[in-house]
C-alpha cells in the first residue's frame, strides 16, 4: 500500500533548512520571564518525560510472552519468529527491533509494568486517550499534568510538549504547558516587533481565552530567550529522534522544567502490522538510546525518568490483513537511571480472555501516574486524580 | 462589565460574521450593526443559492492517477508522486480560495465542519481525486439532511480506505468503519455495545474502493447477507441500512447537535434542551438556523478559540486576499506548523479545539503567515484619520472591543497601516472568538 505522508517531515523536506533561522537578537526586554521562572532548575529535582505513541501500540509484538503456545497460534501471520525477539527471561522476549531498550533492561533502567489499562477498556481511541491524558474515568476535561501545573507558581517552562499543538495532558484548568518545537524559535522581527509583546499584557477586560491567548504571545518570546539558544541547530534523524534529541539538550542546559511530552503517532496497525510495528518500535528505540547516552553524559543522569505509554494495546487475535484490531492492555515501560528496573505486576494470561478476546487488566494506569506523582512530581496523588491515592513505585 | 445593549449587539454580530460564515468583509460589519440583529442572522443563513464569489474559483480538475509505479522506475516513480503533491497542494488551495471568495460562505462553512466531523486524512488516502470527491458529497448535503449524508458516507471511497474497510471481510472482519462511524460521526461513545460494532463491520463488508479515484463498488458474493442483531434490530444489513438504523436512534439527535454546539458555540457550556427539537426530522439547516436564532450569542461564557484554518480564512476575507496567491508552499507549512491543514486532519477524531490552539510556538507561525496576508492586502478600509484608525481597525475586522491593552498597541502602530493591520489579527481579541 502506498502512503504519502504528506506531514510534517514531508514539508521539512521540501521547506529545507531555511526554515531553521538563527533567533533575531531583537528581544523586547519588558516581555521576558521574571528571574524566578529563568533560573535553572535547581539541582536533583526530578524530571518525567512522557512519550506517546498514538493510534495503540500492540504490547503483545513488543514484550513479547514468546513460549506461551497461544501467542503463536492466535497470530500465526503476524508472530515474531525467535530470531526477531530478544529473549529476557524464561518467557518474555523483547521485540528485536528494540536493542537499546533491551540493553538497558539488563543494566537494571528499565521498569516494565505488565498489563496496564483502566477498568472496563472501550476500545476507542479516542475516549482511551482521553482517559489516560485526564487520568479520570468520568471524563475530567482537564489534563492530569495540566492539573499539576495548576498547582504550580505560574511559568512557562512548567511543562513543555515538543511540536506546535498540546497534548490534552498539558492542559489544565488555568494553567497551559508551554510547546517548543524542533526547528526552533523564530521571533517576529521588523519595526511591528516592539509592538507584539504588548499584545501579550493581560487585561482586566480580557475572557479567559482571550488572557490565553495573551499569554502565548508573551510565552513565545520568554521561551525563546530562556531555550532558543540550546536547541539544536540541524535536527536529523527520526521525528521522535529529533524531538528527544531536543529534549535531552534543554535538559542539559538546565532549563526549569519539570516535565516534558514527545509524541510518535501510526501505532494503529490495523493491516500490515509487522512492517510498520518494527519500523516504529525501532525508531523508538533507537531514540531512547540516545536520549539515555546524552542524559547520562549530564548533570541531570539520575534526575530523569521516562514512561513510555500507548492508549490501548491490541487485540490477541490477529486480523486477515496481517494486523491487530483494538484491544486493551499492554506494558508501559518506565525508563532511568534511578529506576529500579525488572517486571513489575502481572502479565495477563493469553488464554483467560475476557469477552471480547482481549487481554484482562492487571495494573491500572493510575497507579502508575500515582507512583510518578509521588516519586517524581513530589505530589500528593489524591490531588491530582480524583478518588485515586494508589502509586506504584519503580523508584 | 461591558453588558450595553450596544456592545451586546456588537458581540453577538461578530460571533454570527466569524462562526458561520468566516468572517466579515470590509464593511459588512458595519452595515449589518446598522441593520439590526435579525438582518444578520438572515444574512449569515443565506446559502443554497448561485454565488457570484464562488464562480470566480476556477473548478479543480483532478484527472485518475492509477497505481503507483511499480518496479525501480525512480524516474517514472518521482514524476508521479510529483503530481500527487502538485494536485494536493491544488485542491488544498482550491477549497481555502472557495472559503475566502464567498459571498455566502455558510456552505463552505458548513462543509468545513463536516470535513472535521468525517474527519479524513490524506496521509492515509493518497490520491486528492479520492480526497476532492469526498469534499463534494460533504459539500452537497452540507445543509440539507443527515440521514442522506450518512448513508453516502459510509460508503465513501475516502472514507472506506481511510478507516480500512478494504480489509473488512466476512471471514476476517476489520472494526475499524464500524466502531468509529458509531462512535465519532453518528452516536458518540458508549451508545453502542462491542457487538453492535462487530455486527455493524460485518453490515460493511461487501464493499471495495478503487483508491486512486474513490469509485466503491459492492459486490453481494462477499458481503454477509444473514440477518443481524444491531443496537436491538435484526436483519440483513449494509451500510445503507445501517446508516439508516443507526441515525434512526435518538442518541443521534443528541450527538449532533452535541457537536455543532460544541464547535459553533462553546466548549464550556451546554445546549438548551429544546435545541434537539430542530434536528427532530435530521434536517442540518434546521438546527444551523435554530443556534443561529438562539440566545448563546451574548452570553460571555460562549467564547471559542478560532482554529487556524478559521483564523487564516477569516484574515484573507478582509484583507481581500486569495490564498491561492499567496506561496502556495509557505502556506501549507505554515498552516501545518500551527496544527491545521485542510484535507490532514491528525486523525479521524479531527482537529483539536479552544486552548490547545495557543501557544506560544504556533504563535511565531501565526506571525509568519499574517505577514504574507498583510504583504499583499487591501488596507484601504485603514484609510481614516488616524484618531479614528483604532476604531475602523476593530469595526473592518469585526472585533466587538479592542481591551485596553490592544488599543494601547496598535496606537503605537498607527504610523504604517500595513503594521496596524499585522498586530490587529494578531491580536487576542482576533485570535479568539470572544
Amino acid at each position: 500500500m502506498i502512503n504519502c505522508e504528506f506531514d510534517r517531515r514531508r514539508f521539512l523536506q521540501w521547506m529545507g533548512a531555511s526554515l531553521f533561522a538563527a533567533m533575531t537578537a531583537q528581544l523586547s526586554l519588558e516581555s521576558l520571564a521574571s528571574a524566578a521562572s529563568d533560573s535553572p532548575l535547581a539541582a536533583k529535582t526530578p524530571i518525567l518525560v512522557l512519550v506517546t505513541l498514538y493510534g495503540g501500540n500492540d504490547g503483545l509484538n513488543t514484550v513479547v510472552p514468546f513460549t506461551d503456545p497461544h501467542y503463536e497460534r492466535a497470530r500465526s501471520n503476524i508472530a515474531l519468529s525467535h530470531s526477531q525477539l530478544i529473549p529476557f527471561t524464561d518467557s518474555l522476549a523483547f521485540n528485536s527491533s528494540m536493542p537499546s531498550i533491551s540493553a538497558l533492561y539488563k543494566r537494571r533502567k528499565v521498569a516494565i509494568v505488565q498489563g496496564v489499562s483502566y477498568p472496563n477498556p472501550n476500545l476507542s481511541h479516542f475516549s482511551s486517550m482521553a482517559i489516560w491524558q485526564s487520568a479520570s474515568l468520568t471524563g475530567l476535561s482537564s489534563g492530569w499534568i495540566g492539573r499539576w501545573l495548576d498547582q504550580q507558581p505560574h511559568s512557562p517552562f512548567n511543562a513543555i510538549g515538543v511540536g506546535s499543538t498540546l497534548p490534552p495532558a498539558f492542559v489544565g484548568v488555568k494553567s497551559v504547558a508551554s510547546m517548543v518545537d524542533v526547528g526552533g524559535i523564530q521571533l517576529p522581527s521588523g519595526p511591528v516587533a516592539s509592538v507584539l509583546p504588548r499584545l501579550g499584557h493581560s487585561s482586566s477586560s480580557d475572557v479567559a481565552l482571550e488572557a490565553a491567548a495573551a499569554s502565548s504571545i508573551t510565552d513565545l518570546f520568554s521561551t525563546a530567550h530562556r531555550i532558543g539558544p540550546h536547541i539544536p541547530k540541524s535536527p536529523t534523524g527520526s521525528w521522535i529522534g529529533q524531538q528527544l534529541s531536543l529534549v535531552s539538550a534543554l535538559i542539559n542546559a538546565n532549563v526549569p522544567t519539570r516535565v516534558w511530552e514527545v509524541n510518535l503517532s501510526s501505532f494503529d496497525t490495523h493491516t500490515g502490522e509487522q512492517g510498520d510495528q518494527n519500523a516504529l518500535l525501532a525508531e523508538v528505540d533507537a531514540a531512547i538510546g540516545a536520549f539515555m547516552a546524552k542524559i547520562s553524559e549530564g548533570s541531570r543522569s539520575t534526575d530523569v525518568t521516562v514512561m513510555i505509554y500507548s492508549e490501548f494495546g491490541r487485540r490477541v487475535q490477529s486480523n486477515a490483513s496481517d494486523g491487530t484490531d483494538h484491544g486493551t492492555s499492554a506494558p508501559v515501560l518506565l525508563i532511568g537511571n534511578r529506576v529500579k528496573g525488572g517486571l513489575y505486576e502481572e502479565q495477563p494470561p493469553l488464554k483467560h480472555l475476557d469477552v471480547n478476546g482481549n487481554l484482562k487488566v492487571t495494573t491500572d494506569f493510575r497507579a502508575v501516574y500515582g507512583g510518578l506523582l509521588h516519586d517524581v512530581l513530589a505530589t500528593p496523588v489524591s490531588d491530582i486524580i480524583p478518588s485515586w491515592n494508589k502509586a506504584l513505585s519503580v523508584h | 462589565m461591558r453588558l450595553t445593549p450596544l456592545y451586546e449587539q456588537r458581540l453577538a454580530t461578530a460571533r454570527l460574521l466569524h462562526r458561520f460564515n468566516f468572517g466579515p468583509t470590509p464593511g459588512q460589519y458595519k452595515d449589518l450593526l446598522a441593520r439590526g440583529l435579525e438582518a444578520t442572522q438572515s444574512t449569515v443563513l443565506v446559502h443554497g443559492r448561485h454565488d457570484p464569489g464562488i464562480g470566480t474559483i476556477k473548478e479543480l480538475v483532478l484527472g485518475d492517477l492509477g497505481n503507483s509505479p511499480s518496479g525501480n522506475n525512480a524516474a517514472k516513480s518521482n514524476a508521479f508522486w510529483k503530481r500527487i503533491e502538485k494536485d494536493s497542494t491544488d485542491l488544498v488551495m482550491w477549497w481555502l480560495d472557495r472559503m475566502v471568495a464567498a459571498h455566502f460562505p455558510l456552505t463552505e462553512r458548513m462543509t468545513w465542519f463536516w470535513h472535521g466531523h468525517w474527519a479524513t486524512s490524506i496521509s492515509a488516502v493518497t490520491y486528492p481525486l479520492t480526497m476532492k470527491k469526498q469534499n463534494s458529497t460533504l459539500r452537497s448535503h452540507a445543509m440539507s439532511n443527515f440521514e442522506a449524508m450518512a448513508q453516502e458516507m459510509v460508503v465513501d471511497g475516502a472514507l472506506n480506505v481511510w478507516l480500512n474497510n478494504n480489509e473488512n471481510y466476512v471471514q476476517a472482519p476489520n472494526e475499524n468503519l464500524a466502531r468509529e462511524f458509531m462512535e465519532l460521526m453518528t452516536l458518540g461513545v458508549n451508545r453502542y455495545t462491542q457487538n453492535d460494532v462487530a455486527a455493524a463491520a460485518l453490515a460493511l463488508t461487501g464493499y471495495s474502493t478503487d483508491q486512486s479515484n474513490g469509485t466503491v463498488t459492492f459486490n453481494p458474493k462477499e458481503h454477509f447477507s444473514v440477518p443481524l442483531g444491531i443496537l436491538g434490530a435484526t436483519g440483513v444489513f449494509n451500510g445503507e441500512s445501517l446508516a439508516k438504523l443507526v441515525v434512526s436512534r435518538n442518541d443521534n439527535v443528541q450527538f449532533i447537535t452535541d457537536r455543532l454546539w460544541f464547535r459553533f458555540v462553546s466548549g464550556s457550556t451546554t445546549p438548551p434542551a429544546s435545541l434537539a427539537g430542530s434536528f427532530a426530522k435530521r434536517d442540518i439547516s434546521s438546527l444551523v438556523s435554530a443556534l443561529v436564532h438562539s440566545s448563546a450569542w451574548t452570553d460571555p461564557a460562549n467564547a471559542l478559540v478560532k482554529s487556524p484554518v478559521e483564523w487564516f480564512v477569516g484574515a484573507c476575507r478582509a484583507l481581500k486576499v486569495r490564498p491561492s496567491t499567496l506561496n502556495a508552499g509557505d502556506t501549507q507549512w505554515l498552516l501545518s506548523q500551527m496544527g491545521q491543514v485542510p484535507f490532514n486532519p491528525p486523525n479521524v477524531g479531527g482537529w483539536t479545539y479552544g486552548e490547545a490552539w495557543l501557544n506560544g510556538v504556533a504563535f511565531q507561525y501565526r506571525f509568519e503567515l499574517a505577514q504574507n496576508i498583510v504583504a499583499k492586502g487591501d488596507l484601504a478600509p485603514l484609510s481614516v484619520q488616524p484618531l479614528n484608525m483604532v476604531q475602523a481597525c476593530a469595526d473592518w475586522l469585526g472585533v466587538a472591543e479592542w481591551s485596553g491593552r490592544t488599543a494601547n498597541a496598535l496606537t503605537l502602530a498607527l504610523a504604517t497601516p500595513s503594521e496596524l493591520a499585522l498586530a490587529a489579527i494578531l491580536s487576542p481579541e482576533y485570535m479568539v472568538s470572544a
